[in-house]
């Protein structure tokens, strides 16, 4: 058994395995992108209440972040516009964000959710598949292990958005779905 | 459990619900949890858009917390595991979760079993296929042969090891097999699958899927699978040739943010065969060797429909009709099944996540007997109404209690209770300790209750036949578990997970064959006298074992996982027993067993997988210890094709699994390759 055993480990032994790439954890990686939505998307005037109100990244249900999110939007500024992260059980609350994370731990009433919100010039974020397709803005779609964007442009309209090109020529272009 | 039983969905039965969303967040469970102190420390923000696509990340989806956190030993295989295990039927699949005794006995006949018991006709695990019993009611186990779904579609194999009676109810004693296959959405397009190899096996599927209208998507399929007989080297007129043909659907729908519904269905012929040893079909009895052609005909239509609440509770229905025709050495039965359940799910408090459920089922048997074996009555409709209710108490931020029962009223013995506890410590996020205690029940099957068998002639010193008949007992009981269980699971660092579970489980009032007076018969046929046996329910028994398995991730590329499996029976007839064969029971199972999987990406798009496995020997029945070398060589070929070639047994020309069981002659498992290419469009 014990010859065996090692014929067993030597046969995968005479490849030379890839060297580590240094790699990040998902929600890491995520939370990177929601600070970099805030620089590529413009919101309908008025909401804000002046040039230095924060941008509201708020999170419904359960934290994927951990404390990633707020580490990293700390001290951070979109023009004069600090972040506040802020965490709902529901979107009721939703004026006070200007981007919502939806996680995929909320998918069973991510469409009842995105329903409240989807006049309300909000950007919608997503990480499940039929996110956009249930009225969500921007969705992340896992690639193996890269992290890719999908935006659904009408809703993003319906929400009056203005997405730069920068970012849409970046992402997955999605039909939205009446 | 599932995700949903872990999330305390109301979909806890009805747990394929989760697939579309999970999907598309699943890497297999080995997947390593980032540990955020170890993540690298350059900052993220820097980072341009194209930079942050370009970022490899480490993900552990919400199911895999969930899991990691779940008081039951449960293993998950993933479509990665299926997809690389090469194996082509689902009990060969189950070969790699440790506590699962897989045992082959022909190409028609497995025996597959959790933590001992070890039958072909298995009747202490309940197998589910997207929330569908599929165990037979004839014998309350499952009929293997006549099992099959596109491995290609199936998102995740849920194994629970250990009583699931809370939840699951009766006949998921040992553990629970939850086979649930992807939403439609997940598989647009098109899917042709053609595979061959020695041991005379080939198999094919086409599948097409799209989008119906804006808010549905389906699938169609059609696969057939066919093997052919054993070598006619290994034993005496090989019977045992299985060919499988099977179409089937599945559509899910959005009809409104609130509401899902799923509707899937399938038709299947299977015809199969063994071996048989025993009385000759034909008068005066006599004991001979021939072939017992089997067949099971049936299919099933299944809807599910799920409205969640804006402040996250659910509500879901499910339904299904199954019909199923089975003939075997001149028996056939007839069996018409409907199921419908109700469950919901909802916070109460901060503190409180409970779910309960309601279900009804029907099921109308007919049976018609051969000369040898026949059932009373021969016809029969039954009803079985269950509700269960369980509750997740979170205690401190660390700390979850788990508490449930289930209460069910069925034909053989009314009503029946099945609590559970579980308690779950979290320290950390990479550390769960969780302990459990449940009771768990069988319910016996017609066979218990009605059976009337003439088993075997055997010459008596008087010069007459003797005939041993195996009688049901009109009084049946239902089998009862006791069982505790401890376990731990930890995220040792990066690239290591470890998952161990023990167990002490007492079972009394099991089954057992007690003799009853002899008579003698002036007829039919010749004059004999009848040696009878009834079903008596007159052993005990005490099992403790314990299962671990790790995932290390070697190199990015080289993934290891071994599994380890110890077992120790031990079965005790009561004192009014004389059924000594009883104690031969453990030795249907192996003590220990353990493999190895190896998972390389050698580049260029090329797999190399392999599985060393050894089981141990089989007391009863004298099968000794066998060592199982697979392997697997896989390469993408382009973006819509993957051809691969598998190697199994590749470290002797044959080996005995199981010794012959019952009537059924055992064949040999042959050294065997086989070929197949998958192509998508």
């Amino acid at each position: 058994m014990a010859r065996l055993l090692s014929l067993f480990l030597m046969l995968g032994a005479p490849f030379r395995l890839g060297a580590e790439a240094p790699a990040f954890d998902e929600y890491q990686v995520k939370a990177a992108f929601l600070y970099n939505f805030a620089k590529f998307v413009e919101w309908p005037p008025g909401t804000f209440a002046n040039a230095t109100d924060p941008i509201g990244i708020c999170i419904v249900g359960q934290n994927p972040f951990g404390p990633a999110l707020e580490n990293m939007v700390q001290g951070k500024k979109v023009g004069d516009r600090t972040f506040a992260v802020r965490r709902f059980p529901d979107t009721l609350q939703a004026s006070q964000c200007q981007i919502l994370f939806i996680g995929a731990s909320e998918w069973k009433r991510t469409g009842a959710l995105l329903d409240a919100v989807k006049s309300a010039g909000v950007l919608t974020v997503g990480e499940f598949e039929d996110f956009t397709l249930l009225g969500g803005i921007i969705n992340f779609r896992l690639d193996g292990t890269r992290v890719r964007i999908q935006v659904n442009l009408q809703t993003a309209a319906h929400a009056r958005l203005r997405i730069s090109s920068k970012l849409l020529s970046l992402a997955e272009i999605v039909k939205k779905q009446p | 459990m599932s995700e949903s039983l872990a999330s305390g969905g109301a979909g806890r039965r009805i747990a394929s619900l989760s697939i579309r969303v999970v999907v598309t967040l699943t890497l297999s469970l080995g997947v390593v949890i980032p540990i955020p102190a170890q993540t690298p420390p350059r900052d993220l923000t820097q980072f341009s858009l194209e930079d942050l696509m370009n970022v490899q990340v480490i993900s552990v989806s919400k199911k895999e917390q969930k899991l990691a956190k779940t008081g039951a030993a449960i293993f998950v295989i993933s479509q990665e595991d299926i997809r690389r295990s090469g194996a082509t039927t689902i009990p060969d699949l189950l070969r790699m979760v440790p506590g699962v005794d897989v045992a082959r006995l022909d190409h028609s006949n497995w025996a597959v079993s959790i933590r001992g018991f070890s039958n072909v006709y298995s009747n202490k695990v309940l197998v589910l296929i997207d929330g569908r019993s599929v165990y037979h009611p004839l014998f309350s186990g499952v009929i293997w042969y006549a099992q099959d779904v596109p491995l290609e579609d199936i998102e995740r194999i849920e194994v629970i090891r250990g009583p699931g009676g809370t939840v699951w109810g009766a006949n998921a004693m040992n553990g629970v097999i939850n086979i649930i296959t992807k939403s439609a959405r997940d598989t647009p397009g098109g899917l042709i699958a053609a595979g061959g190899g020695t041991d005379a096996q080939a198999e094919g599927l086409v599948q097409y899927g799209g989008k119906a209208g804006t808010r549905g998507a389906y699938r169609v399929y059609g696969q057939f699978s066919h093997q052919g007989n054993s070598d006619p080297a290994d034993a005496a007129q090989p019977a045992d040739a299985r060919r499988l043909a099977q179409v089937g659907f599945r559509s899910d729908w959005d009809l409104s943010p609130h509401d899902l519904l799923t509707v899937q269905g399938e038709y299947r012929r299977v015809k199969a065969g063994e071996t048989i040893t025993g009385i000759l079909p034909q008068t005066p009895a006599a004991i001979g060797t021939f072939a017992d052609p089997l067949r099971n005909d049936g299919g099933n239509i299944l809807a599910r429909w799920t409205h969640t609440f804006l402040n996250g509770s659910d509500v879901s229905l499910q339904a299904y009709f199954d019909n199923s025709y089975t003939s075997g050495n001149g028996a056939q039965d007839r069996t018409n099944t409907g199921n419908i359940e109700l469950a919901q799910h909802s916070h109460w408090g901060s503190r409180n996540d409970l779910v309960w459920g309601l279900s009804y089922r029907a099921v109308a048997q007919r049976f018609t007997g051969n000369p040898f074996v026949t059932v009373n009555p021969l016809q029969r409709t039954d009803s079985l109404y269950s509700a269960f209710v369980q509750d997740e108490i979170t205690l401190t931020r660390t700390l979850t209690l788990t508490l449930g029962a289930k209460f069910e009223h069925n034909a053989y013995t009314g009503y029946e209770n099945e609590p559970g506890a579980q308690l779950v410590w979290a320290p950390s996020s990479h550390h769960t300790f969780w302990a459990s205690a449940a009771k768990a029940i069988r319910q016996p099957s017609i066979t218990d209750q009605g059976v009337h068998a003439v088993e075997t002639v055997i010459a008596l010193p008087q010069g007459l036949p003797g005939l041993v008949t195996f009688n049901g007992n009109p009084h049946t009981q239902a089998e009862q578990l006791r069982d505790f269980e401890i376990g731990y699971r930890a995220q040792i660092n990066r690239r290591l997970s470890i998952d161990v579970t023990g167990f002490l489980s007492f079972y009394k009032d099991l089954l057992t064959i007690e003799p009853q007076i002899p008579f003698f018969e002036p007829g039919p046929g010749p004059a004999h006298v009848v040696i009878p046996f009834i079903f008596e329910y007159q052993a005990h028994a005490r099992d403790y074992g314990v299962e671990a398995f790790a995932t290390w991730n070697a190199t990015d590329r080289w993934k290891i996982s071994p599994g380890f499996t110890m077992l120790d029976m031990s079965v005790t007839r009561d004192a009014a027993s004389q059924d000594s064969t009883i104690e031969l029971l453990p030795g249907y199972s192996p003590r220990r067993s353990f493999q190895v999987r190896s998972f390389i990406n050698l580049g260029h798009h090329f797999e190399w997988d392999q599985t060393l496995g050894y089981t141990g020997p089989l007391a009863s029945g004298n099968i000794p210890g066998y060592v199982r070398l697979d392997t697997r060589l896989g390469r993408r070929l382009g973006e819509f094709a993957e051809f691969s070639i598998v190697g199994q047994n590749l470290l002797a020309p044959r080996h005995a699994e199981f010794p012959d069981f019952q009537l059924i002659d055992h064949m040999l498992d042959q050294r065997s390759v086989f070929g197949k290419i998958t192509w998508r469009f």
